[in-house]
């Protein structure tokens, strides 16, 4: 491919790209106003959200809320180190609190953000049968000594922890559609290129894509139930079209 | 007279009909018996539990299956040192072989975990803890028959509930193995029993202060440190009775129970 051109698709592709991620940042963006939501409610100081990266139960911090948010957000965690790497492994919360202000608490993630955690709640983000990420409170507000986080709170921020676990497995959904449409992209012609581009654009303006998106959630829960959930649900989706099919007849008449 | 009929005679029976340990268990120091700990690893070098990791292993996965290698890494995250550290407190002569499933990767964490609880029981430690759980369906059926395979095996897992609305694996099987949850009791050899619910125990865990990292502490909340007061009081029970069956385990801790809810209802 002569220079130019070559320039000229690597911009496409980075313009196109740049749609797909609007595909992710509104989940994001919900999932860091949920996090405020819910630290202000623990009296947390910082809260973050950590997901799974890769196979192997390393850990990557998605969304975070608080001082150090900027410094967290794409920082990794390798498997099984730490209090998240635990609670990732075990779907088990858990409180934990440096209450005599000993020795380093969380060295790796300290060190790198310059924060200082004392007390801690972390708690497993689970979607479906699966433990997607760790959701994570720090401190309280205010000044040090922070007190422990208490069972009560660790209870009502597995309320939290359940809305914040759909929306991560939304972000996966979203984060799917917008690789395959990086590939779609990296191997098109033009033409295709901007027909992409225009499909994104349509998805991300539609008033009826939450709907859109709230059916498709449905079905794949359904699909999930098992083989005779499946049977069915198409069984009434099929009788659904036919339904429809009929209702938009103009007439009933056979000639 | 069989090691069964002696065993019988050595638990007691009380006024009120429940079988109890004859020996004063709450003396009892866990001397002779070895807690396997499936979790993060044990550091055998903080003060509370030196020289009393007599073995460790981490799992790896080769070819798909996974294997047990000797380990000094010590622990990765905190937890089964915490958990130890618990145990140790209540019964300080007790000795633990760490097997460190976490951070293995490759397989899945279900499976890691599965072939954690196999090889103690292969290796018949009398009790295991167990911190871990699972909420896939495809492992209910393994599962279960492990800890079939541990019963029979007169193997005593205890292994912390999981308190979110989804049934957690192998909490939920009530007949073949001990499951506890937290309580905000502070005295660690108060523990209670609810016949008849799934998650039949409970213990302290919240606030529990015990061994961390680095040789440092921290106050902890959660199951997963409900679990160990339970398995160190089960670790009392067999240093007096070391042919125990997860059978009379229960019912020990039944009676125990029992006992504890009425001591606190005359207090």
């Amino acid at each position: 491919m002569p220079e130019r051109d070559l320039e000229a698709h690597l911009r496409r592709l980075i313009e196109t790209i740049d749609i797909a991620n609007v595909l992710t940042e509104p989940i994001t963006t919900a999932i860091e106003r949920l996090l405020a939501v819910s630290a202000a409610s623990l009296d947390s100081e910082e809260a973050s959200v950590l997901v799974r990266d890769g196979d192997q139960g390393d850990l990557r911090f998605l969304a975070a809320t608080g001082r150090v948010a900027d410094r967290l957000r794409g920082m990794k965690i390798p498997a099984g180190k730490g209090v998240a790497g635990f609670v990732l492994m075990s779907g088990q919360p858990m409180a934990v609190s440096d209450v005599e202000g000993e020795s380093s608490f969380y060295a790796e993630v300290d060190k790198a953000t310059g924060y200082d955690t004392q007390t801690m709640l972390a708690l497993p983000l689970r979607a479906g049968d699966e433990v997607v990420g760790v959701l994570e409170y720090v401190n309280r507000r205010g000044d040090p000594p922070h007190t422990p986080f208490t069972a009560d709170e660790m209870d009502r921020a597995g309320i939290y922890a359940d809305a914040i676990a759909a929306l991560v497995d939304s972000y996966y959904s979203a984060r799917l559609l917008k690789e395959l449409s990086s590939r779609v992209i990296g191997s098109a012609e033009a033409e295709t290129t901007e027909q992409v581009r225009a499909w994104l654009g349509s998805i991300r303006d539609s008033s009826g894509h939450r709907e859109r998106l709230d059916l498709a959630l449905l079905v794949r829960e359904l699909a999930r139930r098992g083989d005779s959930e499946r049977r069915l649900a198409r069984e009434l989706l099929e009788s659904l079209l036919k339904y429809s099919d009929s209702m938009n007849e103009t007439s009933y008449l056979g000639y | 007279m069989s090691i069964g009929e002696r065993e019988a005679t050595d638990l007691n029976l009380t006024m009120s009909g429940y079988f109890v340990p004859r020996h004063n268990w709450r003396d009892a120091t866990g001397r002779g018996v070895t807690i396997a700990i499936i979790d993060s690893g044990i550091d055998g070098t903080h003060p509370d539990l030196a020289g009393k990791v007599i073995e460790s292993v981490k799992a790896r996965v080769e070819n798909g299956r996974v294997v047990f290698d000797p380990s000094d890494e010590g622990d990765s995250s905190g937890h089964g040192t915490a958990c130890a550290g618990i145990i140790a407190r209540i019964a300080p002569d007790a000795r633990f072989s760490s097997i460190k499933v976490l951070g293995a990767g490759g397989l899945g964490d279900g499976q890691v975990f599965l072939a954690g609880l196999e090889y103690a029981i292969k290796r018949r430690f009398k009790v295991i803890n167990l911190s871990l759980g699972t909420t896939k369906p495809h492992f209910f059926a393994p599962l279960h028959d492990m800890l079939d395979r541990a019963y029979q095996a007169g193997c005593i897992v205890v292994a912390a509930a999981n308190n979110l609305p989804q049934p957690s694996f192998p909490s939920v099987f009530s007949s073949s193995l001990v499951s506890v949850i937290r309580s905000e009791e502070t005295d660690p050899l108060k523990f209670g029993f609810h016949f008849g619910e799934v998650i039949e125990l409970t213990a302290p865990g919240v606030n529990v202060h015990t061994a961390w990292l680095d040789g440092g502490y921290r106050t902890l909340t959660g199951n997963s440190f409900a679990c160990p007061h339970i398995t160190g009081i089960v670790a009392k029970f067999v240093e007096g009775y070391p042919n125990l069956t997860p059978f009379q385990v229960k019912a020990a801790l039944y009676a125990i129970a029992r006992e504890n809810s009425n001591i606190q209802a005359n207090a």
